[in-house]
């Protein structure tokens, strides 16, 4: 496909949506350059919900740090309280128990399933398609209650801890017992709505080549996880973090970078988190759930890349005296938002909302101060 | 009860404002509208995105600076009588955001939801449950069938 | 002796729009609780919640300044728009069969057309806060095309529901006027007798195919769901009718309800012969074409994405090739 090019020279007239628009979560500013419906281009202004978490973060002791982390987003909070944790893990060399490690994988799954369901709902409502939302809507509800059955809460679980996770996050048999049987819930009620939406041609002619992303242009744009991989890059930080060297599990692609391949590609994701949290249920090993022989010391800048349901999330710490000197971290919508603006361009308007949500829009994660103290 | 507080009781128009929060209240209050388990609309609670519909105001969030001028004109479009709901820790007490610098006032952070609007009812929680957030509307019930 | 005559239809035609009046408030509730929420399954509201209940509520809210270029206008239209579906069920009672002039197809079909426009000019007056005027410091140095004309969302719902005049109508009028095929006559009173004595229109090819032209006509001009590009939520939020309050949100949600049974009344006029009258058994085959066409609706519109311009355009033209065989079947 050529690339599409953003055309300058002419343009009708601007539509602004936002902050507050349904087919939005979160409040931003989209400003569309649209003649004849057709969007031209798209700017998103961003900065709405800036609260300055690292600059709170500076100062505080390692562990209340890490539990401020869960606060930057309400959706991937599981993600961002490892990812703090496990950088600071790395920096001062502590080893996590198996065990824990295990758990973790299966928080991380569990928030993935949830994710992407919430995805695939939220895409299914902005295609105003209120029984498909509704039904995802429904699926998610089992894993948030498998959530909050784990962490105690239904958005911020805080799992992890420095060194482990939480002893309120012991899987005990009963706990596997329900974990089983609704995974098999999820995993029945998943595979009938995704028979039920490829089956739908009125749905599929609605998102076929609606949005494409092409694979150069996504590569160009540094697009990272689910957006990247719907343009058939099988690139998946998962395959190279040590917590997942015992799972086996495959990286889903799409060719397309359309909507469909992205919701699709989604779904099919969802499948291969099922099958990941049912390895770690059968292998679960035992011992302790928190090291806490370690100690503190000054670290030097530590970082941490891992995967999360959408896509690369980036944290740097460098500790002084048991406390953040420094923090850094880069989460996966920022370099989405390319793609967001890019994937408007030549689709209705009506649309356009829609290839805004494909590429999974967390502007929550992204509004934070980014300032570099280098030393 | 007469004729008016009747028909209040079997609508209310429920609008959703999200200023700056972590996500989790907006995410958790949509769904307790839209999902199937908790259906809303069993009660007669009904989401809009229009506030000229609106009769109450769910705030979340601790209303960031940008924030704070489109909350407020929304709340002015709002008919009379309208109520608030402020959900969330956030939206109470402007969250572990409020106090960043200690004593020195932040500049980002406009909120609490009561600095700039008058709040009907709170509703507590990080992030609130939908269970919660239902309880919130309907114990505004009352108030609401009584305005004039 | 004329004028005792003439009392009792004013009777009659008033008795018979009341009741229609009635029944049609419950018909938004009707397909919301047992169709719509059903297929989600979930409990879903009180059938009286959002056709009466909800218009009650509104009439009790205090209203306020609109923000629109000429309020007094904007006010008017919905008002319009109900008068314009009350005339048509007027003109559908077989008392009015008197005055040719309102009982005919051409009558009915220039009063759908009022409708139609009232829907241009809201979109065009209606100046809601939910886009241009939120305050946001969006047009700052730096940013893209600062000299591009703004427009309200309801600007684009307004182009398109010009759009929607020009061709998006022609399937229900195509299918208005298939029965005058077989009748010869554009008057109601011609149509109902002719189909009196020769059985209902809806039981020849043409009135089957025309039927289904007419459903998908219904679902057009009602803008529900597969339909519904000048409301739809993912863009426009509400189109025509974001900045109706308190009263005037009222008319918009009665009119509605209303409008829906009415057009299942043209049906059962059109089709089968039976026009809606208080004093016969007749009326109860209005009522339940009314809530067949909504159920039908419902369960279309609980199972389809909302279209955009790509779509709509094939769907309508299929429509329209199909409103044509019907005709041209019923010429044959």
């Amino acid at each position: 496909m050529d690339k599409k090019v953003p055309r300058s020279d002419i343009i009708e007239t601007e539509i602004p949506m936002g902050t507050v628009h349904p087919a939005a979560l979160e409040p931003y500013r989209v400003r569309f350059f649209v003649e004849d419906e057709i969007v031209q281009e798209a700017e998103i202004t961003i900065g709405v919900n800036h609260r300055g978490i690292e600059r709170i973060m500076e100062g505080l002791p390692v562990q209340k740090a890490n539990a401020l982390t869960e606060k930057i987003c309400g959706i991937c909070s599981n993600a961002h309280i490892w990812n703090s944790c496990r950088t600071a893990e790395l920096g001062l060399g502590i080893e996590i128990p198996e065990r824990a490690k295990y758990i973790r994988v299966i928080m991380g799954e569990l928030e993935r399933l949830h994710s992407h369901f919430l995805y695939l709902a939220h895409g299914c409502e902005v295609l105003s398609h209120e029984t498909f939302s509704m039904r995802v809507f429904y699926l998610r509800e089992i894993v948030m209650e498998l959530l909050a059955m784990i962490g105690g809460n239904r958005v911020q679980y805080g799992c992890s801890v420095l060194g482990g996770v939480r002893p309120r996050c012991e899987l005990d048999d009963a706990r596997i017992e329900r974990l089983k049987n609704d995974l098999n819930a999820i995993e029945e009620g998943l595979t009938g709505f995704v028979d039920r939406f490829l089956a739908d041609s009125i749905l599929l002619s609605r998102v076929t080549g609606i949005g494409v992303l092409p694979q150069k242009q996504a590569i160009e744009l540094a697009v990272t996880g689910p957006s990247l991989r719907a343009t058939g890059v099988a690139r998946d930080l998962r395959t190279t973090m040590f917590e997942y060297d015992d799972f086996d599990f495959n990286v889903i692609t799409q060719p397309d970078g359309d909507v469909k391949s992205n919701l699709v590609m989604r779904a099919l994701e969802s499948f291969e988190s099922i099958k990941i949290i049912r390895q770690a249920i059968a292998n679960l090993p035992e011992g302790k759930l928190v090291n806490q022989d370690w100690e503190m010391f000054d670290t030097d800048l530590s970082e941490s890349y891992i995967e999360v349901p959408r896509g690369t999330l980036y944290h740097s710490y460098a500790l002084e005296s048991g406390r953040v000197r420094h923090c850094i971290i880069r989460t996966p919508s920022m370099a989405n938002i390319g793609a967001m603006q890019y994937a408007c361009i030549g689709d209705q308007i009506t649309d356009a909302q829609l290839c805004i949500v494909q590429c999974d829009p967390c502007f929550t994660c992204t509004d934070r101060a980014i300032e570099i103290i280098r030393r | 009860m007469g004729l008016k507080s009747f028909s209040r009781a079997r609508a209310i128009h429920v609008m959703l404002v999200y200023t700056g929060g972590c996500n989790g209240c907006d995410i958790e209050i949509v769904n307790s509208i839209l999902s199937p388990r908790f259906d809303a609309e069993q009660y007669n609670v009904f989401l809009t995105w229009n506030p000229r519909e609106a009769d109450v105001l769910v705030v979340t969030g601790p209303v960031t600076h940008l924030n704070r001028k489109p909350l407020e004109k929304i709340y002015e479009a709002i008919p009379n009588p309208k109520l608030v709901v402020a959900a969330g820790s956030c939206a109470l007490m402007g969250g572990v955001y409020k106090n960043c610098y200690g004593d020195i006032p932040s500049e980002e952070i406009e909120g609490p939801v009561e600095n700039i609007i008058p709040v009907d009812a709170k509703v507590p929680g990080c992030a609130v449950r939908p269970q919660d957030v239902l309880a919130g509307v309907v114990s505004l019930l009352p108030t609401l069938l009584d305005a004039d | 002796m004329f004028s005792n005559t003439l009392l009792n239809s004013v009777v009659a035609v008033i008795l018979t729009v009341l009741v229609c009046f009635v029944i049609s408030t419950f018909l938004p509730g009707i397909e919301r609780k047992y169709v719509h929420a059903r297929i989600q399954q979930r409990i879903g509201p009180a059938v009286i919640a959002p056709g009466i209940m909800a218009p009650i509520k509104f009439m009790f809210k205090e209203n306020v300044e609109i923000s629109s270029p000429v309020p007094k206008l904007y006010k008017i239209l919905p008002i319009l728009c109900f008068i314009v579906v009350l005339c048509v069920l007027i003109a559908l009672t077989p008392q009015a069969y008197k005055i040719p002039a309102l009982a005919s197809l051409v009558a009915i079909v220039g009063f759908l057309k009022v409708e139609e426009i009232c829907y241009v000019l809201m979109g065009a007056l209606s100046k809601s806060v939910m886009s241009v005027r939120m305050p946001f410091p969006d047009r700052v140095k730096g940013a893209a095309h600062l000299k591009a004309p703004l427009s309200f969302i309801e600007d684009i719902s307004a182009r398109r529901s010009l759009r929607m005049i020009t061709y998006g109508s022609f399937p229900l009028y195509l299918a208005l006027f298939a029965p005058v095929t077989a009748v010869r006559s554009i008057f109601l009173q011609d149509i109902v007798a002719f189909q009196q004595a020769n059985g209902p229109f809806l039981f020849t090819v043409s009135g089957a195919i025309a039927a289904i032209v007419f459903f998908i006509g219904y679902m057009i001009i009602l803008n529900e769901y597969p339909f519904s590009i000048i409301k739809a939520k993912s863009d426009v939020i509400e189109g025509p009718y974001m900045e109706y309050a308190a009263k005037y949100r009222a008319v918009v949600f009665i009119t509605r309800g209303f409008f829906m049974f009415v057009l299942g009344a043209v049906f059962s006029v059109l089709f089968l012969g039976i026009p809606p009258n208080i004093f016969s058994w007749g009326i109860l085959v209005n009522i339940i074409v009314a809530l067949i066409f909504v159920f039908m609706m419902g369960i279309f519109s609980a199972f389809s994405p909302v279209f955009t311009n790509r779509q709509l355009l094939p769907t309508i033209l299929g429509a329209t090739l199909l409103g044509i065989l019907s005709i041209v079947v019923g010429l044959l």
